[in-house]
């Protein structure tokens, strides 16, 4: 009988609409309904994807990319968690420069592309530069909200039970910012896939937002829409492993159902 | 004895559940006249919430029927309002007290006679004042006056009250208890009000209905014998008010 | 009378205390004094006011800004008039919500500058090709909000309008519309950057006319002050439309109640 509720809690209707795309898509561009030079069917696309997989070309774009993604998301995570434990801890220090990070945070991250281009030219670095700056402000200010929140009320609680300011630190606040924080890291994740992408664009001809541009540039639409599709199954796969990464680690602070 | 303004015979719902089809209430018969205020009491998980539902149309009976002023009834009727209990989320947030007593008769009545009954309606429940405010900005005793002046725009004959007192502190539900009595005395409207608290139905009752079971059914009905003017203190001292408590005590099982 | 401007006032009490702007000032003071001006990496800020001062002489700056203002305002205006309207469809049927909904999650959770390259393959290399770009991704969002609001629209405001035998586009009018306003200017308030990053990838990827442009072509000829120069209006013009779109949103919202105020 288990097995029957889980059977009727799949999606059904979603699942079939999706398949209906697909099969719509293959069949008017077959019949030649609308012909676009540069529209192919999803039969040639898998083709398209399996031939470059094949070269190993693909998986090279793949690996760069998730490189890129995973050193930015770490600088990111380390600034931002540390200036925002500092920001959330100390009232005084945020009064003296709150006002500059609200200037600061809505700077779009790929207005740097120039200024990484001009520092570094096309590499890895100036990918960082891309991904790493807009991607902070998530995780830090998730951080700072996350303990200038709970602060005062559990800093109360800790003094009538007599806690040591670093036990108060570590089994009080930290715990009780951490749904924030990692709401921002998640956040973050996201966003450092899209400016990944978006640095390998435009700045550094390496990963998967390059290959997107190489084979458009090439004319071969259907590897592109191959790297298309590979980006936005990673992003799916980024964002529901790092859901259930947290819910592994940290049940309590996931929440349930409607996200 | 006039016919009866509203009246269920052998009513009842029955929903069909994954697991088979369930009877909520059954077998419910009722008869409320004119200018009359007929208390429903029960235990929570007797199906109170989907009696209040037939009642007001937004289910239909899956066996008897349910008439108004003599008419079969087959959806929401003009005649019959509902007061809900979650009055933050009955009322529209969006627009002035005073929008929101128009909401019902404002696509049916020409401008003027509408702007009267909203006066009057806010006039009767005592909030002229805050007609220009949002219902954000009141109580929660003073939004729910604002629900039912909502109704009383309506000129229904029958205002069908869902546990409306439930979310208010005793002082605010004091208050609106006599300020109920007063709106049937003046404007002649029955009301049919469902609650879980004993106390409260028989102040305000001249009947109380007791709903228990599974299937909900209507197994006593009593007849409050009770001076008026209803008193918040004078009332509920009198040996007959207890008497009365304890019967509806004893029969919705807690005595 | 007074909740005209209350949620305003509230609005203003929030912003940060302007002492806060003293690191970015020092941070400039410091620059300007220890970098001369031929640094080509870090030019002090005197050279970037310069740089702009010569885009704006040939009358570049002013184009390029029009151009990239316009393609960020009309584009957010096809994106919540699309978004809304199909939101609103999508939100109101059930069984519409359940069969698109991974549909739309795989939408939403591609990132929109993969797009770009699509969409410059099929729709070429103009200004045309911006715009649909730009109002196809902003779209999301709000369609998403919208529909996402319209489901969470509470079950006893939907039995009122039952109640009070609302026909469907009364229901529509009266009731749907009007309670997902908040969710709506939510959604807005996330595809205005989307907006803005877009029209900039668009304009540095392909050069067309755009402030985006102008930084690339800066770059390109190692005019640094210049990169930065544009950097920092990029930045103002972000800042001051998102808070002039707060203001909008607190304005509209006036009527609603205030977020911290549980209805």
């Amino acid at each position: 009988m288990a097995s029957g509720r889980a059977v009727s809690r799949i999606n059904w209707p979603g699942l079939a609409v999706l398949a209906l795309v697909l099969l719509a898509w293959e069949a008017v561009v077959r019949a030649g309904v609308i012909d676009f030079e540069f529209f192919p069917a999803p039969s040639a696309i898998l083709a398209g994807g399996i031939e470059l997989a094949k070269d190993g070309i693909l998986l090279q774009d793949l690996l760069h990319t998730l490189l890129s993604i995973a050193i930015g998301w770490s600088i990111a995570m380390l600034i931002g968690i540390s200036v925002g434990l500092l920001l959330g801890f100390s009232p005084l220090v945020r009064r003296y420069s709150l006002a500059s990070i609200e200037v600061l945070r809505p700077m779009p991250g790929i207005a740097f592309a120039p200024l990484g281009l001009l520092l570094f030219g096309f590499s890895l670095q100036t990918e960082l530069v891309v991904t790493v700056l807009p991607t902070v402000w998530p995780v830090m200010i998730n951080t700072m909200g996350g303990i200038a929140n709970v602060q005062p009320r559990l800093a109360d609680v800790g003094r009538t039970f007599r806690l040591s300011r670093h036990e108060i630190i570590r089994h009080l606040l930290l715990p009780a910012a951490l749904p924030s924080i990692i709401v921002g890291a998640r956040i973050s994740l996201g966003l450092a896939l899209v400016m990944a992408i978006v640095a390998e664009i435009v700045g550094n001809p390496e990963g998967l937002g390059y290959g997107i541009v190489r084979e458009q540039q090439a004319l071969h639409p259907e590897a592109m829409f191959a790297y298309i599709a590979v980006v936005g199954v990673l992003g799916v796969i980024l964002n529901a492993g790092v859901l259930g990464l947290t819910s592994l680690l940290w049940p309590a602070t996931v929440p349930r159902r409607g996200m | 004895m006039l016919d009866p303004v509203f009246e269920c015979r052998s009513a009842s719902v029955t929903l069909a559940l994954r697991d088979g089809p369930r009877p909520i209430i059954a077998d419910i018969s009722l008869e409320v006249h004119s200018a009359e205020f007929l208390s429903i009491v029960g235990p929570s998980g007797t199906g109170k919430t989907t009696l209040l539902r037939m009642l007001g149309g937004l289910l239909q009976p899956t066996g008897g029927e349910v008439l108004v002023k003599g008419q079969v009834m087959t959806g929401p009727p003009e005649d019959v309002v509902i007061v809900f209990q979650d009055y933050a989320n009955a009322l529209l947030q969006w627009r002035t007290v005073a929008s929101n007593v128009s909401f019902g008769i404002e696509r049916v009545l020409p401008r003027k006679e509408c702007a009267d009954r909203v006066r009057q309606a806010l006039d009767l429940v005592g909030l002229l004042g805050r007609a220009e405010d949002y219902p954000w900005q009141l109580s929660g005793g003073m939004q729910q006056r604002v629900q039912i002046a909502r109704a009383l725009a309506l000129r229904p004959a029958v205002m069908l009250m869902d546990e409306p007192f439930a979310a208010l502190d005793a002082m605010t539900k004091a208050g609106l208890q006599d300020e109920l009595l007063r709106l049937r005395d003046q404007t002649k409207t029955s009301f049919v009000f469902i609650t879980h608290d004993i106390e409260e139905a028989t102040y305000l009752g001249d009947r109380v209905a007791v709903l228990n079971g599974s299937p909900g059914r209507i197994e006593q009905v009593v007849a409050i014998d009770l001076p008026f003017p209803r008193d918040q203190i004078a009332t509920r001292q009198l040996p007959e008010f207890l008497e009365y408590r304890y019967r509806l005590h004893k029969a919705i099982g807690h005595g | 009378m007074g909740i005209r401007f209350a949620s305003i006032r509230q609005l203003m009490s929030e912003f940060p205390s302007p002492r806060g702007l003293l690191p970015a000032i020092v941070l400039l003071v410091l620059w300007q004094i220890f970098q001369s001006g031929n640094s080509p990496y870090f030019p002090p800020p005197s050279t970037w006011w310069t740089g702009l001062i010569q885009l704006a002489a040939g009358g570049r700056l002013l184009t390029a800004s029009v151009a990239t203002i316009q393609t960020i305002v009309v584009g957010l205006v096809l994106a919540i008039v699309s978004g809304v309207l199909i939101g609103v469809l999508i939100g109101m049927s059930q069984q519409a919500s359940r069969a698109l909904g991974p549909l739309l999650e795989f939408c939403r959770a591609m990132p929109p500058p993969a797009i770009v390259p699509l969409a410059i393959l099929f729709l070429g290399y103009d200004a045309r090709m911006k715009l649909t770009i730009v109002a196809l991704s902003a779209m999301w969002p709000i369609l998403l909000n919208t529909s996402s609001a319209i489901q969470h629209i509470h079950p006893i405001l939907l039995d009122v309008s039952t109640s009070l035998r609302l026909s469907v586009f009364e229901r529509v009018r009266l009731i749907v519309i009007p309670s997902v306003v908040p969710a709506i200017l939510l959604g807005i308030r996330i595809a205005l950057p989307l907006t803005i990053v877009l029209t900039l990838l668009v304009e540095i990827l392909t050069s067309i006319e755009g402030i985006g442009a102008l930084m690339i072509a800066a770059q390109r000829n190692f005019q640094s002050g210049q990169v930065y120069g544009l950097l920092v209006l990029v930045g103002m013009f972000g800042f001051l439309l998102n808070n002039a779109f707060s203001i909008v949103q607190a304005v509209i919202l006036r009527r609603w109640p205030p977020r911290n105020v549980q209805a």
